[in-house]
């Protein structure tokens, strides 16, 4: 699958990570922003110490993939965004 | 009983409906735009909250997982097709989905996907199950075994099945909610045609052992069904492990779409099944319809995602799960929990508070959304039959409270649900004279109360 592809930089890998945390800030729901920022982190943190190059490649695409998702859903949840918010979004 | 009806209010009813009970202040427009949540909070049933509820009810639904919905989306929006219109594209592409969907179910169970059935959800799946085989090996098999913690739809399939005549045997479960082996074993008859356990319950989330019930169901042939509703994508289940032959799937507890479920149906030894939806020879013939494709997809995205996700959610589900059950402890006494605390899955936390009442309890819980119990039993006065069968007592069994933990629930959300929990308890035990009582050393059973 992964044999011509390069594995990516340490810099895509970055931008990546960094995308999924913008990405899950987006997020108008409470729960769901909570859980990409963690999932997003501790995926990275797991996936940190991978060497074999095609386990890296698929792991980044699998990433990728998952940054359209979100960046998707993250609009779509905007658009339907109750007014109200979570009571741990409020002030107490 | 307000908020018992409340809660199952809250649940059954959309926004778009309007109340019998007119708490609500403002008027109704018909459809769209019900204003009972204004940008200032939410009033509804009398009941007025700062924000929307932290949800800790996972037992009764799970929120749509957003890797799910985008699966879905796009066979709602322009791949409509039926997936058994056999001529063009849509039904084509339509039917390709519904099989990969088909695929994704059946790995997470360890089946070929040739043995899996949609249906409209698990209570479906129970009554193929229960109703289907029986009525199919009626001339032979007079004989049902089943648990007294059983979900409703199966209690009731097994009492329509009494009302045609069969025989069945509602086995009792020990204080830990735990089968007894040994009485199950006694309990098959030679005509005996099926033994029906969850394996996971849905109100006390204790786990059965589906590994040795299945070994006596083999050693006395006799088809093993299962509800697995709580436990898939939960706990990792094995058809060929358990000897399963039947098993009932639900969607919407994975993470996945409300109206979808699936049965599960062996096909080495094969097991025949009445169907109860007749029509066009739908699913092969099982279960007659259209196939929802976008909540198949749905489904089938969501036992994916488990299958992916389960390890990583378990071990934060568990330790959530000992984070409210210390912190609770912590601060109070008299806390019991519900069922075996060892064979149970670490995302159903089912508490009784001593000297408390279960109603007034609720009512005071408005900004997190537990239950008290299932929701099933709800609509009814009566403590939920699980916890009878478990021999807790009346006081007790009144004021359970459900605590369901998920894939979304965060660290914050569980020490503000402690906090809520330890304040409504500390002050209605402050306005108990039972409490006083007992604080004072005198045993609440012993007392003789006069009638007036």
């Amino acid at each position: 699958m992964a044999s011509a592809v390069p594995p990516p930089r340490r810099s895509e890998v970055l931008s990546l990570f960094r995308s999924l945390l913008r990405t899950a800030r987006e997020f108008a729901d409470y729960n769901i922003r909570e859980y990409t920022k963690r999932r997003t982190i501790d995926a990275f943190r797991q996936n940190r110490d991978l060497s074999d190059p095609s386990a890296v490649s698929a792991a980044f695409s699998d990433g990728k993939s998952q940054l359209e998702v979100a960046r998707r859903q993250a609009i779509v949840y905007s658009l339907y965004a109750p007014k109200v918010k979570s009571v741990m979004e409020i002030k107490h | 009983m307000a908020s018992k009806h409340l809660t199952a209010a809250l649940r059954r009813t959309s926004p778009f409906r309007s109340f019998s009970t007119a708490a609500a202040t403002t008027a109704h427009p018909p459809p769209a735009a019900e204003p009972y949540d204004d940008g200032e909070g939410i009033s509804m049933k009398g009941v007025k909250i700062a924000g929307r509820p932290l949800y800790l009810d996972m037992q009764a639904t799970s929120p749509l997982d957003p890797r799910v919905h985008d699966a879905m989306l796009p066979y709602n929006l322009s791949r409509y097709g039926n997936p058994h219109s056999r001529t063009h594209l849509y039904g084509w592409e339509s039917d390709a989905a519904v099989e990969a969907a088909r695929a994704q179910v059946a790995s997470l169970i360890n089946a070929s996907p040739k043995e899996i059935v949609f249906t409209s959800g698990a209570t479906e799946a129970n009554n193929i199950s229960v109703k289907g085989v029986m009525n199919f090996y009626k001339d032979k098999k007079r004989h049902v075994i089943t648990t007294q913690t059983e979900h409703k739809c199966v209690l009731d399939s097994c009492r329509h099945l009494q009302q045609q005549g069969f025989d069945v045997t509602y086995l009792p479960v020990g204080p830990d909610g735990l089968v007894d082996l040994d009485q199950l074993r006694s309990a098959v008859r030679s005509n005996t045609g099926l033994v029906s356990v969850m394996m996971v319950n849905n109100e006390i989330g204790v786990i059965q052992p589906m590994e040795e019930i299945g070994k006596i169901c083999k050693e006395f042939n006799v088809p093993l069904h299962t509800d697995a509703a709580q436990a898939l994508g939960k706990i990792p289940i094995d058809v060929e492990k358990m000897n399963v032959s039947l098993m009932s799937l639900s969607g919407h507890k994975i993470y996945g779409p409300k109206g979808v479920g699936a049965l599960y149906m062996r096909r080495r030894p094969r097991i025949r099944v009445e169907p109860q939806m007749n029509g066009g020879g739908q699913e092969r013939g099982i279960r007659s319809g259209t196939v929802p494709t976008p909540l198949v997809v749905g489904m089938g995205a969501a036992c994916e995602l488990a299958m992916r996700e389960m390890e990583y959610d378990e071990r934060r589900i568990n330790k959530l799960q000992e984070r409210l059950l210390n912190g609770i402890r912590a601060r109070l006494d008299g806390v019991v929990v519900n069922g075996s605390t060892e064979r149970r899955y670490v995302g159903n936390l089912n508490l009784s508070f001593a000297y408390v009442e279960g109603e007034s309890l609720l009512m005071g819980l408005k900004e997190v959304a537990v239950s008290s119990g299932s929701a099933c039993t709800s609509a009814s006065l009566e403590p939920s039959y699980v916890l009878r069968a478990l021999g807790v007592d009346e006081d007790m069994a009144h004021t359970s409270i459900r605590f369901g933990i998920g894939r979304f629930t965060t660290e914050a959300e569980i020490d503000r649900a402690i906090e809520l929990t330890v304040n409504q308890v500390e002050k209605l035990r402050e306005m108990s004279p039972l409490y006083e009582m007992v604080k004072e050393g005198i045993d609440i059973k012993s007392i003789q109360w006069t009638q007036h």
